[in-house]
C-alpha cells in the first residue's frame, strides 16, 4: 500500500452491517475483509485519503448484554487488522449501539493507542457516557442522510490519525469533551466583557464563555433524632492537622484528607496543631483552632446533655482550588465512614 | 476631571554616563541609578540588568512590572506610596511607551509563587513583557529585613525608577497626547442620556493574606478594612491603585494601563455613558463578602445609577466568589453585569471552571487558566534570578500563571480557555 493511505477499520452493529435486523441481535463479534454495509459510506468519504481494511460486525443484544466480552473480543479483531484508525457507527439515536461504539472505540483508543471516533445523535446514551473520553460527532435521529453524516465523522477521523490539531466542538462538529484548553483570543479580556455586556443590556443574544456548572442540588437530610440522643462530628476543609501534618495534606489542590481523634480532649491545644491550607489566612486558626474546629464548645454541649456524644474523630482536607472529582471521592468516603460510625449529624465547617 | 497622559515612545534602551531621552533612544546612567536606590537601609545589594525584546533572554523571580509615569506639572508620583497623598487623575502625567521596570524578588525560597518573563521565542508574544524594553531590578535585604519590609523596599525601588525614566520625557514634546476626561457620573448631557449607564467593579486586593504596614495599595492605604468606595478611573490610571504584594496574573502595570478603564472610555459617549468605579476587596469571611457585596451593588445602582456593571477580581477561589457575590447582588437590583473570570479548574475540567452558580451571573467572559502547563525553551542569558540560573537557563515546564503577563485579571490579555 501507498504511504499516506490510511488503513481505516469500522465498526457497526448487525443492522447496518447487513447481517439482519433484530433477530441477529445476539450475534457475536465477527469481521469481514474491506467495507461492508454502512462502512461502504466510510469509504466513499475516505476516497484516495485511506482504506477501510475490514468491517467488525457485532449484534446489540451481545454488545449490551456482555458488554466487557464482547468490547476484549472486538479489540482484538480490530487489532489483527492493523488499522490507522477506527470508525464507530455512526450509531444515530440507536442506544445499545451507541454505548457499544463508544465502548469501543475508547477501549481501542486505551489499549491499541490508535484514533477513534464514532458518531451519535445527542440523545443516545453514549453521548453522555463517552464524550469526554472520545470524539462523538453529533448526527441526525435516523440514517436518512448517510453519506454526509460519515464525510463528517470521516473528516474527523483524518485529523486525528493525521495528528493534526483539532479544532473547536463548533468546527468540528463533535460533542464537547468537557476539557479546558488555553487559546489565543481575537480581542483581550476587557474589549469582550465590554462587548458582552453591551449586548446583555440591549437584550442581543450573548455567548458566555464559561459555562454554568452543573453542580446537583443536594438537599440536607432531616435529623431523625433529637439532638439529646443525637452522635455529632466535626468535619472541615479549613484545614486543621495535628503538628508535622502526618497525613501529607496538600497545601492545595488535595488528593488526602486525615481522621484525627479527639478522645479524651476538652479542648485543642494550640501547640499541637498546624494548618497547611494556603487559600485564605491561616494567622487566627493558628492562634485558637477551635476558631475552625469548636471542640471545646462541642464537649461543652456534650457535658451539659444538648447534644448526645460529640464523635471522637474529626476527619480534616484542604479545600482550596481541589478538583470536584477528588471532592466528591473524598466526601463520599469520609460521609461513609461517619455513618459506619453511628454518626447521626455533622457540623462542617469551612473558610 | 481630566487627565493628559504625555506618551513618548522609546526604540531603544542603552545603559550611557547621564539619564535622558534622545529622541526614540533612552539612555540611562545605570550607576546613577543605583546610587539612588541604594539610599533604602533596606537593601543590602542591588543590580540592575536591561533585557531587550528580541534578545534570547529570561527574566526570572518576576515579583511585578511597573509603568514608567512621572507628574509633569507638579502632582505626586504614585501618592501615598512614594509621594504625598495627594490627588491622583488630574493634570499631566509623562509616559514612556515600550519600556517597563521590572521588580524581582530576591528573597523567597518558595520561588513558585513568582514568575519569568521571556524576551524571545513564542512565549514571548503571550506576554506585553516580552515586548517591552525591561530595566530589571534585583535587590537583596540588608540583615534582619523583615519579607513585608522587604517587598516595601523593592517595591518602592522600582516605583523609583519609573518616575526616574518617565522624568526625562517632561521637557521633550510628545508622540501622542492620550486625554481622559469624565465629568461628574450624574451629569449627563440631554442628548445622551439615552445611553446605558455602566460601572466598574474593580477588586484591587485580596484579604487572603493581611497586608503588610508599608503595603499600600489605595493612596497608600493597606486596604486592611476598606469597604467599598468610589474612586474616578483617572486616579487608578494615575497611581492611586498599586497591586499588593501577593498576586500572580496581575501587575501594577495592567492597573496603569487599565483595559476595563480604558475599554470603557473608548465607549463612552457613543454606545454607553461610563458611570465610574467602585473598588472593593475580597473579603476572608461571609458576613464581610455579603456586606462588601450589598454596599457595591448599592453603590453601582443607587448612587451611580448604572444600568449595567463589569466586574473583575484579583487572586485565587474566594476573590473569584467574592465577585460573584458582588456580580449577584447587583443582579438582584436590576443591574446587568459580566464578570471576567479565570478557568479555576485544576485538573483541565470543564466541570470545575467556576466555583459559584447565582442566578442571572450567567455572561462570563475568561482570561484562561493559569495552572495549564506551557514550556519555556532554552535561552542564552538569564537575569534576575542567578541562583536559578542552571534551571531557567534551559527548555522547562511552567504553567500560564508563571509567566508574568501571560495572564492579567483586569483583562489586558487575550489568552482565554475554550472548552474542547
Amino acid at each position: 500500500m501507498a504511504a499516506g493511505i490510511l488503513r481505516v477499520v469500522c465498526y457497526l452493529n448487525q443492522f447496518f452491517g447487513q447481517l439482519g435486523g433484530e433477530d441477529k441481535a445476539g450475534v457475536g463479534p465477527q469481521v469481514v475483509d474491506g467495507a461492508v454495509g454502512a462502512a461502504r459510506a466510510v469509504q466513499q468519504a475516505l476516497g484516495d485519503a485511506g482504506t477501510v481494511v475490514a468491517t467488525v460486525i457485532c449484534g446489540d443484544n451481545y454488545a449490551a448484554e456482555q458488554a466487557e466480552r464482547a468490547t476484549a473480543e472486538l479489540v482484538t479483531l480490530v487489532a489483527a487488522a492493523r488499522p490507522d484508525l477506527l470508525v464507530a457507527g455512526p450509531a444515530f439515536l440507536a442506544g445499545r449501539y451507541g454505548v457499544a461504539c463508544g465502548a469501543l472505540c475508547a477501549a481501542v483508543q486505551r489499549e491499541l493507542k490508535i484514533p477513534a471516533v464514532t458518531g451519535m445523535h445527542a440523545e443516545n446514551p453514549g453521548v453522555e457516557l463517552y464524550r469526554r473520553q472520545v470524539y462523538v460527532v453529533q448526527t441526525g435521529a435516523e440514517a436518512t442522510r448517510m453519506l454526509p453524516e460519515v464525510q463528517r465523522l470521516v473528516a474527523l477521523g483524518l485529523t486525528l490519525a493525521r495528528h493534526e490539531a483539532v479544532g473547536t466542538p463548533a468546527a468540528h462538529g463533535y460533542f464537547a469533551r468537557g476539557v479546558t484548553r488555553n487559546v489565543v483570543a481575537d480581542a483581550p479580556a476587557a474589549d469582550r466583557a465590554v462587548a458582552m455586556l453591551l449586548d446583555k443590556l440591549a437584550g442581543r443574544t450573548f455567548v458566555t464563555e464559561v459555562p454554568r456548572p452543573a453542580f446537583p442540588p443536594v438537599a440536607a437530610p432531616r435529623l431523625l433524632k433529637t439532638l439529646e440522643g443525637a452522635t455529632i462530628a466535626l468535619v472541615t476543609d479549613g484545614g486543621l492537622v495535628p503538628r508535622g501534618n502526618p497525613d501529607g495534606i496538600e497545601a492545595l489542590n488535595a488528593t488526602r484528607y486525615g481522621a484525627y481523634s479527639i478522645e479524651g480532649k476538652s479542648s485543642l491545644d494550640a501547640a499541637q496543631y498546624d494548618n497547611p491550607h494556603r487559600g485564605y489566612d491561616t494567622t487566627w486558626v493558628k492562634q485558637d483552632p477551635h476558631r475552625l474546629v469548636p471542640v471545646d464548645v462541642a464537649r461543652e454541649l456534650e457535658q451539659s446533655g444538648a447534644i448526645g456524644k460529640l464523635h471522637e474523630t474529626v476527619y480534616s482536607t484542604v479545600g482550596v482550588a481541589t478538583t470536584l472529582a477528588q471532592s466528591a471521592r473524598m466526601g463520599r468516603e469520609i460521609a461513609e465512614k461517619l455513618r459506619a460510625a453511628g454518626v447521626d449529624a455533622v457540623i462542617l465547617t469551612s473558610t | 476631571m481630566r487627565l493628559e497622559l504625555s506618551w513618548s515612545v522609546v526604540g531603544e534602551v542603552t545603559a550611557g554616563p547621564a539619564t535622558r531621552l534622545v529622541g526614540q533612544r533612552l539612555e540611562v546612567d545605570l550607576d546613577g541609578l543605583r546610587e539612588l536606590l541604594s539610599a533604602d537601609s533596606r537593601l543590602a545589594r542591588i543590580r540592575l540588568d536591561l533585557a531587550h525584546p528580541g534578545e534570547r533572554c529570561r527574566i526570572g523571580r518576576v515579583f511585578d512590572v511597573i509603568a514608567p509615569r512621572a507628574k509633569a506639572d507638579g502632582g505626586a508620583d504614585f501618592p501615598g506610596v512614594l509621594g504625598g497623598v495627594a490627588r491622583a487623575g488630574q493634570g499631566r502625567t509623562s509616559a514612556l511607551a515600550g519600556v517597563a521596570v521590572v521588580a524581582t524578588d530576591q528573597q523567597t525560597d518558595n520561588v513558585g509563587t513568582l514568575a519569568v518573563i521571556d524576551m524571545a521565542g513564542p512565549n514571548a508574544a503571550l506576554s506585553a513583557f516580552g515586548r517591552t524594553h525591561n530595566l530589571v531590578i534585583s535587590a537583596w535585604p540588608s540583615p534582619g529585613t523583615e519579607r513585608s519590609d522587604y517587598l516595601a523596599a523593592v517595591r518602592l525601588a522600582a516605583l523609583k525608577t519609573a518616575v526616574h525614566l518617565a522624568r526625562t520625557a517632561r521637557e521633550t514634546e510628545p508622540d501622542r497626547v492620550e486625554v481622559f476626561e469624565l465629568p461628574p457620573s450624574p451629569r449627563v448631557p440631554p442628548a445622551l442620556a439615552h445611553l446605558p449607564r455602566v460601572a466598574y467593579v474593580f477588586q484591587i486586593h485580596s484579604h487572603q493574606r493581611p497586608t503588610g504596614l508599608d503595603e499600600g495599595i489605595l493612596y497608600g492605604d493597606p486596604v486592611r478594612r476598606m469597604l467599598p468606595t468610589i474612586v474616578h478611573p483617572n486616579e487608578v490610571l494615575d497611581g492611586a491603585v498599586l497591586r499588593g504584594f501577593m498576586g500572580r496574573s496581575v501587575t501594577t502595570w495592567a492597573t496603569q494601563n487599565h483595559p476595563m478603564i480604558r475599554a470603557l472610555y473608548a465607549q463612552h459617549g457613543r454606545t454607553l455613558w461610563f458611570a465610574g468605579v467602585v473598588v472593593t476587596v475580597a473579603q476572608a469571611t461571609e458576613p464581610e463578602r455579603v456586606r462588601s457585596a450589598l454596599l457595591t451593588a448599592s453603590l453601582v445602582a443607587h448612587t451611580l445609577g448604572a444600568d449595567g456593571a463589569v466586574l473583575t477580581k484579583i487572586g485565587g477561589g474566594a476573590p473569584h466568589v467574592d465577585m460573584a457575590q458582588a456580580a449577584s447582588q447587583c443582579e438582584a437590583l436590576g443591574v446587568k453585569t459580566t464578570a471576567v473570570v479565570e478557568d479555576m479548574s485544576t485538573d483541565g475540567s470543564a466541570e470545575g471552571m467556576l466555583l459559584f452558580d447565582f442566578p442571572g451571573v450567567d455572561a462570563l467572559v475568561n482570561v484562561g487558566s493559569s495552572q495549564e502547563p506551557i514550556t519555556l525553551p532554552a535561552m542564552d542569558r538569564v537575569v534576575g534570578a542567578d541562583d536559578l540560573a542552571p534551571k531557567l537557563l534551559g527548555e522547562t515546564r511552567a504553567t500560564y500563571g508563571g509567566l508574568c503577563g501571560a495572564i492579567e485579571q483586569v483583562g489586558t490579555t487575550r489568552v482565554m480557555a475554550e472548552v474542547r
